[in-house]
């Protein structure tokens, strides 16, 4: 049972509330944690349901993690979107030669918005969440 | 958005091309430990007036960053002997699909389209 | 650091632990090209004195006595060096794969194995500056760095 993922308002739009599953595998999730501490993303404690469920894949997917970062995917309830964030869940990225690290967690899952960077900064993943709810709700 | 008045001039966020600085030298994509620089180019042959005989340039084709494999190293920016890459500190180019991330000149060097 | 002969890689990690180097720090491997280098880090909790101790293998028959009886914390160290280097631990209790699926892949940290990913892919910097020219010779062709002549020539 996956617990429930926290919800989230945008200080860059107010009007966007997200609840985001933060599948941190690696170092790129600081940069999550560094989103919520800067106030980029707000806490909003009554926005759990919020129309907009976004998978935060963050890190390295190795291929030993492949079938639950699958399993954490298909557990979430309602519309999920998944959120590439970093090189590494990308492609690999700096590990893209390595035999045990799956090239792009979308060969696993389906990707909405890639999200460049290595590690990308904060505000990246607020430009990420902005393109990926206007893109969900055009 | 307000918060980029937040981020250092020097914020390593991408990875700009000034095709005019650039020779088609190949010593970027060579270094490049993630393969993810490419460059086409072509020999022209210019003659100066006076001078005893032609010379061949590379004229500049194509240039792409993949910046879905990118690690941000910074190695092709150290090794350009021309100063034709430099840090800039954009972060907005996320892309709906992978082939987004793919940067060309015309988005390198800022003269196109930022998306 | 202290070489010692693989035979003796027991007793002498045995002896080192009477002598008060309790803890395994980390145990991995190193392939020289020649042979591999087993590489464990021991130290002493009560001095903090640490030492390197390493024993050499030969490549194609790297056995060696497993260390888990003596230190437990061995364990997941030698099911990693195991299928990374292609090394046998004798008498380990668990010798499952640890990271690697795939039962029959040749031991990826090893020099002499292929980095699929740098075979299959073509390297960007095989193009010569200023293209072919116009006689269609080309440059003498490198090769990516850290990348051997045979992988490239062996293909994919
Ligand atoms: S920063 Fe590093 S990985 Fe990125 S394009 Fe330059 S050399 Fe390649
Ligand atoms: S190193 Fe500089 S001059 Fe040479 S190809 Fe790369 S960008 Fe162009």
């Amino acid at each position: 049972m996956t617990p429930a993922a926290p919800a989230f308002r945008l200080a860059a739009d107010p009007t966007v509330r997200v609840v985001v599953a933060n599948l941190g595998l690696a170092c790129c999730s600081l940069e999550v944690d560094v989103a919520i501490q800067r106030g980029l993303l707000v806490p909003d404690e009554d926005g759990a349901g919020a129309a907009h469920c976004v998978l935060l894949v963050s890190g390295t997917v190795t291929d030993v993690l492949a079938p639950a970062v699958v399993r954490h995917y298909e557990a979430l309830p309602g519309h999920v979107s998944v959120m590439s964030f970093g090189a590494c869940a990308s492609t690999g990225g700096p590990y893209w030669d390595a035999p045990t690290v799956t090239q792009g967690v979308d060969r696993l899952v389906p990707v909405s918005v890639y999200v460049p960077g290595c590690p990308p900064r904060p505000e990246a993943l607020v430009a990420g969440l902005l393109a990926l709810t206007a893109e969900v709700s055009a | 958005m307000s918060h980029n008045d937040e981020i250092p001039a020097a914020a390593h966020g991408y990875i700009a091309l000034t095709p005019a600085a650039c020779t088609s030298c190949m010593l970027c994509v060579r270094e490049c430990p993630s393969w993810c620089i490419t460059l086409e180019s072509h020999a022209v042959q210019t003659s100066e007036p006076g001078a005893r005989r032609p010379t061949t340039v590379s004229v500049l084709d194509a240039f792409t960053i993949d910046f879905g494999l990118c690690m941000f190293c910074g190695i092709c920016v150290e090794v350009c002997p021309f100063d034709a890459l430099e840090w800039t500190p954009r972060f907005d180019y996320a892309a709906s699909d992978r082939s987004g991330l793919v940067q060309a000149i015309d988005q390198l060097s800022g003269s196109g389209d930022q998306r | 650091m202290r070489t010692v002969e693989s035979s003796r890689w027991w007793e002498e990690l045995s002896a080192l632990a009477v002598d008060g180097f309790t803890y395994l720090d980390y145990l991995t491997a190193i392939d020289r090209g020649t042979h591999l280098d087993l590489v464990a880090h021991v130290v002493n909790p009560d001095t903090v004195e640490h030492l390197l101790v390493v024993a050499a293998l030969p490549g194609d028959s790297a056995v060696v006595d497993s260390l888990v009886p003596l230190h437990a914390g061995a364990n997941w160290h030698e099911r990693e060096a195991a299928e990374m280097f292609g090394i046998t631990f004798t008498g380990h209790p668990d010798p499952r794969r640890l990271l690697l699926r795939d039962e029959s892949a040749a031991p990826p940290l090893r020099k002499s194995t292929p980095l699929p990913a740098r075979v299959d892919t073509p390297w960007p910097g095989a193009a010569t500056a200023g293209g072919d020219d116009a006689a269609g010779r080309r440059a003498r062709r490198q090769l990516p760095p850290g990348v051997p002549a045979q992988w490239v020539a062996e293909g994919p």
